[in-house]
C-alpha cells in the first residue's frame, strides 16, 4: 500500500531561551517579597508594632539596621510585615479579575450578538471612568478601607481585561477546529471551556500578572491618602504616610518601603511582559 | 551557455540557526531565458531567491558564490546591491495582497521606482510612463493608478506589483510563486502576462514554484530541489518527456492528471524531510522505491548523464527501464467513472438555497441564488468554482455551520433547512448522517489537544461508551486512514500537513457519517502528499460506502475523485453533469475557461 505513512522521529524540542537575566533578578524580587509575606513573623528581627516613645526616629544603627519611625518602631520589621498587605491584596485584585473577564470575554467572544454588545458597553462605560479617582470616592464614602479598596479595583480591572479576553475569542472562533467540533455537536459550553479557553490562557495570565502590578501600585496610593489599611497596620504605603515628616533624621524610613513598591511592581511588570513575549511568539 | 551567462549561482548554501536549509545549489540563466527552481514546502526554493537579491530574514545566512554579470553579489556593500536590486534584478514575491503597501495608490508603487530618473521630474510625464507601465501589464484603464490596494482583485495587484518589479527595466526577474495565491483562471493569465513580458523584453526570469506542470509550459530550463538540495536540472522538454530522478517522476505522477480518471493515483510514500535530517545522503533516499545502500552512504552530487541533463540518482542508468515502465503503465490506467445510480433516494437534497451577507454601507451581498444540489448514496459529487463563488458556503450550510437565508435542505429524510429549528434528537442523527473536513490542515485540529483526546471527543458526541471500546475504536480509526497507532498521543505541532488531515477525516468518520463534505482537503498540501491523501479518499469511499461532496478549484482533483460535478459561479449553479461529460466537453464559458486554464 502506497499510501502509508513512515513512522517519524518526534521533532526534537526546540532549545529555550534562556532567561534573561533582567528577569532572573525579577523573579528574585518577586520571591523575597513572597517569603517576607507569609514568614515574616519568624524574619523580622522585632516585632513591627513595638513602640518606644523614648528614642523616637532615629537613623540606622546596629541595633535597628533601618533605623525607627516617630514612635520608635523597628522600620526594618515594618517594612517585611508590609510585606503581606503588599501581596495579599493584588493577588485578589488580580485573580478576580481573571476570573471575572474570563468569563465574561469568553461569553462575549464566543456568543456575539446582543451579549457581545451588552458585555462591550459596559466595558466602554468603565474605560470611561477615572479608576484612581472612583477608587478614591468610594472608599472614602463607603469606608471599610483596605477590602473596599480591592473588591473596586477587581470591579475597574475587569473592564480592560474582559477586552483582552474577547479578542483573543475572536482570533481562535473561526479557525476551523471549533467548526469541525459544531459540526460534530459538540455542546458551547464544551466548545468554549474546553476548546477556547486553553487556548487564550496564556494571553490571559500575562496580563493577570500585570494586573497584580498595577493592583500593587493602587493599594499603596490609596494606603498613603489613608484609604486603605487601617492606621498602625505595617503596609509600604501607609508608611509613606507615616515617615513623611521624618525624612531628613530617618530617610530610610521613607525610602525603604518606596523602593519595596517601586521593585516589586517593576519585576512584575517586567515578569508580565516577558510571558507576554513568550506566548504571543508561538 | 557559460559565455553569456547572466547570473551563475556556485555552492550556494543557506543556513538558519546553525540548521542546513539548501546545501549548495548551483544554478545558472543566460540572458532572456527562462528557468523553473521547482520545490515542495522545505525545498529551500524561496530562501535561495532571497539570498540571490541579498533580502534573506535575519537569522539566515548564505554561503557560496553569486555572480551577476560577473559581479559577486554576495560579497558587495549593501549600498552598491541597492543599485542592483530593482535595476538589474528584481523580485516578484507570491501574496499580492501583502506586496503592496496598503497606505500607497497602486500607481505610486510604480512612480516610487521611476521618481529617482531625471526624465520624469516633470509631474506629467511620469504619471504618462505610469500609465505606459500599467498598459504593459494589460491595465488598460487608468483610473487603476488612482486606486488603493484593498480596492483591487488578486488579479489585479499582482499585476500591480509585477508593472513595480519592472519599472526600472532589470534584465533579470525572479518571481515566487507569482501565481498561487491567485485563482485558476487569473492564474493562467498572470503566467502568460510574465512569459510574454519576458519575450518582448529579451529579459531573465526566475521563475519559483511548486507546480511542475506550469514549470514545463513556461521555461527552458528546469532545475528540481527537494529538501535543499538540487535532485535534477535540464531542459523542459527532456525533463518532461523522461525525468531522471526518481522525485521528479514521483511529482509528475503524484500530479492528477485532468484529462482522466486514474483508479489509484501513482503517490510518494511519506513526508517531505528537512533539510538537515538528510544531510550526508540521498535526500529522497526514504521515499524512494529504488534506494539502495549506496544512496544511504553519501550525499549523491549532480553528475550529467547526457549533454544538459543532470542527475542526482546514482542509480539511473541501472533503474531507468523501470522508472519508464512505471511511468508507461501510469500513463495508460484509466478508469471510467461509474454512472450515478440515478433510483436511489439522495442523501443529501438541496434546493433553491439562497444565502445572504451583510455587506459593506448596509448592502446585502449574496453568496449563494438559488443553488439546488443532490448527493445519491455512495455518490461523490464535485462542487467546482472560484473564491467567491459561494463554494465554501454551501458547504457551511450542509454541515449546519450556517443556515441559508432560503431554501430547503433533506439530509437523510431530516429537513436539515435550519439546524437550530430542529430537536437536539433530530440534529444529532442528521450529524451522524454529514459530517466535513476543512481545507487548512494546520488550524483544523485544536493545537492542545492530542490526537487521542480529540478524537475521543468526537467518538463522544455519539454516545457514552466504556473506555476500552473508545480505545478500541481510536485504533480503528487510525488504521482506517493510515497512520500508526502510536500518532494518538501525538499532538498537532508534532504531525506534518498531510498526517494532520489524516486525523481530521479520522476525526470526521468516528461518527461514522455516511457523507463527508470535504473543503479543499488537498489544496494546502505539498503535490506528493496531496496523491497519498486522495488516494485514502477512494479507498475509503470503496471500503466504507461513503458519499463525498468534494468542494474543490482543482479540476484535475475533482476528476479523480467524482462521477458528477456541479460548476459554481457566482452563487449560481452553471453547469453540472457527469464529470467525463462536464471537462471534456463543457458547455458553459466559465466552465471552458476554467479548463483552458489548467496548464499542460
Amino acid at each position: 500500500m502506497t499510501e502509508h505513512v513512515e513512522a517519524t522521529q518526534p521533532k526534537e524540542r526546540a532549545p529555550r531561551d534562556a532567561i534573561p537575566p533582567a528577569i532572573v533578578i525579577a523573579f528574585i524580587v518577586v520571591a523575597i517579597v513572597v517569603i517576607c509575606a507569609f514568614f515574616g513573623g519568624s524574619i523580622a528581627p522585632d516585632s513591627p508594632f513595638t513602640q518606644r516613645l523614648e528614642i523616637g526616629d532615629t537613623p540606622p544603627s546596629a541595633e535597628f539596621p533601618a533605623g525607627t519611625d516617630l514612635l520608635g518602631r523597628d522600620v526594618l520589621s515594618r517594612v517585611i510585615h508590609g510585606a503581606w498587605t503588599a501581596l495579599i491584596g493584588p493577588v485578589v485584585v488580580a485573580a478576580g479579575a481573571f476570573a471575572i473577564a474570563t468569563v465574561l470575554g469568553l461569553l462575549s467572544g464566543y456568543l456575539g450578538g446582543v451579549v457581545d454588545s451588552g458585555i462591550m458597553r459596559w466595558v466602554d462605560f468603565m474605560l470611561a471612568l477615572p479608576g484612581p479617582l472612583v477608587a478614591i470616592v468610594v472608599v472614602g464614602v463607603v469606608g471599610g478601607g483596605y477590602w473596599t479598596a480591592v473588591a473596586v479595583l477587581i470591579i475597574l480591572f475587569t473592564a480592560p481585561d474582559t477586552r483582552i479576553v474577547r479578542s483573543a475569542v475572536l482570533e481562535q472562533r473561526p479557525r476551523p477546529y471549533i467548526d469541525a467540533a459544531r459540526a460534530l455537536g459538540v455542546s458551547k459550553t464544551r466548545i468554549l471551556f474546553v476548546h477556547i479557553l486553553p487556548n487564550v490562557l496564556p494571553i490571559i495570565l500575562a496580563y493577570v500578572v500585570l494586573d497584580f502590578a498595577f493592583a500593587l501600585v493602587n493599594l499603596a496610593g490609596l494606603s498613603f491618602l489613608g484609604l486603605g489599611v487601617e492606621p498602625g497596620t505595617p503596609d509600604w504605603g501607609r508608611m509613606l504616610f507615616e515617615n513623611r515628616t521624618i525624612l531628613f533624621t530617618n530617610p530610610v524610613a521613607l525610602l525603604l518601603p518606596a523602593a519595596m513598591v517601586i521593585l516589586t511592581a517593576v519585576s512584575m511588570n517586567l515578569i508580565g511582559d516577558w510571558l507576554f513575549a513568550r506566548f504571543t511568539r508561538q | 551557455m557559460t559565455a553569456k551567462s547572466l547570473l551563475t549561482v556556485r555552492g550556494l548554501a543557506i543556513t538558519a540557526a546553525g540548521r542546513a536549509i539548501t546545501t549548495g545549489t548551483n544554478l545558472e540563466i543566460a540572458r532572456g531565458e527562462t528557468i523553473a527552481i521547482v520545490g515542495e514546502s522545505g525545498s529551500g526554493k524561496s530562501l535561495t531567491a532571497k539570498a540571490i537579491a541579498r533580502l534573506l530574514p535575519p537569522g539566515v545566512s548564505a554561503t557560496g558564490q553569486v555572480s551577476y554579470d560577473g559581479i559577486d553579489l554576495l560579497a558587495l556593500p549593501e549600498r552598491e546591491m541597492q543599485q542592483i536590486r530593482g535595476r538589474r534584478l528584481s523580485l516578484m514575491l507570491q501574496d499580492p495582497f501583502t506586496m503592496l503597501n496598503p497606505l500607497m495608490k497602486s500607481g505610486l508603487h510604480i512612480a516610487e521606482m521611476l521618481r529617482d530618473r531625471p526624465e520624469f521630474r516633470d509631474r506629467a510625464a511620469l504619471n504618462g510612463e505610469v500609465a505606459r507601465r500599467l498598459t504593459e501589464v494589460g491595465i488598460t484603464d487608468p483610473d487603476v493608478a488612482e486606486r488603493m490596494p484593498f480596492q483591487l482583485s488578486g488579479g489585479m495587484s499582482q499585476r500591480i506589483a509585477l508593472a513595480a518589479a519592472l519599472a526600472r527595466d532589470p534584465e533579470l526577474l525572479i518571481a515566487d510563486e507569482p501565481s498561487t495565491a491567485l485563482d485558476v483562471t487569473t492564474q493562467a493569465e498572470i503566467i502568460k502576462l510574465l512569459k510574454r513580458v519576458q519575450q518582448s523584453r529579451g529579459m531573465g526570469l526566475v521563475l519559483i514554484t511548486h507546480n511542475l506542470r506550469l514549470a514545463f509550459s513556461t521555461c527552458d530550463r528546469i532545475y528540481v530541489l527537494y529538501a535543499g538540495s538540487l535532485l535534477e536540472v535540464g531542459s523542459a522538454r527532456a525533463v518532461e518527456a523522461d525525468p531522471f530522478h526518481p522525485y521528479t517522476l514521483g511529482l509528475l505522477l503524484s500530479e492528477p492528471p485532468a484529462d482522466k480518471r486514474v483508479p489509484k493515483l501513482i503517490a510518494i510514500r511519506g513526508k517531505v524531510p528537512r533539510a538537515d535530517e538528510v544531510a550526508g545522503r540521498c535526500a529522497f533516499a526514504d521515499r524512494c522505491d529504488w534506494t539502495k545502500d549506496a544512496c544511504r552512504a553519501a550525499a549523491p552530487a549532480l553528475a550529467e548523464l547526457a549533454p544538459g541533463r543532470l542527475t542526482a540518482c546514482i542509480r539511473r542508468r541501472e533503474i531507468a527501464a523501470e522508472m519508464q515502465a512505471l511511468r508507461g503503465s501510469a500513463l495508460a490506467a484509466a478508469s471510467p467513472s461509474a454512472a450515478p445510480d440515478s433510483a436511489t433516494r439522495p442523501i443529501v437534497r438541496a434546493a433553491s438555497l439562497v444565502k445572504d451577507f451583510a455587506g459593506r454601507a448596509g448592502r446585502v451581498v449574496q453568496a449563494l441564488k438559488g443553488v439546488s444540489i443532490e448527493v445519491r448514496p455512495g455518490e461523490s459529487v464535485g462542487l467546482v468554482g472560484e473564491s467567491g463563488s459561494g463554494k465554501t458556503t454551501l458547504g457551511r450550510i450542509l454541515v449546519g455551520l450556517e443556515t441559508p437565508t432560503s431554501g430547503r435542505i433533506d439530509i437523510g429524510g431530516f429537513d436539515a433547512s435550519d439546524f437550530s429549528a430542529m430537536t437536539s434528537a433530530e440534529r444529532a442523527a442528521t450529524r451522524r448522517i454529514i459530517q466535513m473536513v476543512f481545507q487548512d490542515p494546520y488550524s483544523t485540529l485544536n493545537p492542545r489537544h492530542s490526537v487521542r483526546r480529540s478524537l475521543t471527543e468526537a467518538i463522544g458526541t455519539i454516545g457514552r461508551f466504556p473506555r476500552s471500546e473508545i480505545d478500541a475504536r481510536i485504533a480503528e480509526l487510525l488504521r482506517e486512514v493510515g497512520l500508526p497507532e502510536y500518532y494518538a498521543e501525538r499532538r498537532p505541532s508534532s504531525l506534518s500537513g498531510g498526517e494532520r488531515q489524516r486525523v481530521a477525516i479520522a476525526r470526521a468518520l468516528s461518527v461514522k457519517p455516511k457523507i463527508l463534505v470535504c473543503d479543499e482537503p488537498v489544496s494546502a498540501l505539498d503535490v506528493s502528499v496531496q496523491a497519498q491523501i486522495l488516494n485514502l479518499f477512494k479507498r475509503l469511499k470503496l471500503e466504507l460506502g461513503l458519499s463525498y461532496l468534494f468542494i474543490t478549484h482543482d479540476l484535475a482533483v475533482v476528476r479523480q475523485i467524482a462521477e458528477r460535478i456541479y460548476v459554481l459561479y457566482l452563487g449560481e449553479v452553471v453547469e453540472h453533469g457527469s464529470a467525463e461529460d462536464v471537462i471534456s466537453r463543457p458547455q458553459h464559458p466559465y466552465t471552458k475557461r476554467l479548463i483552458d486554464s489548467i496548464p499542460r
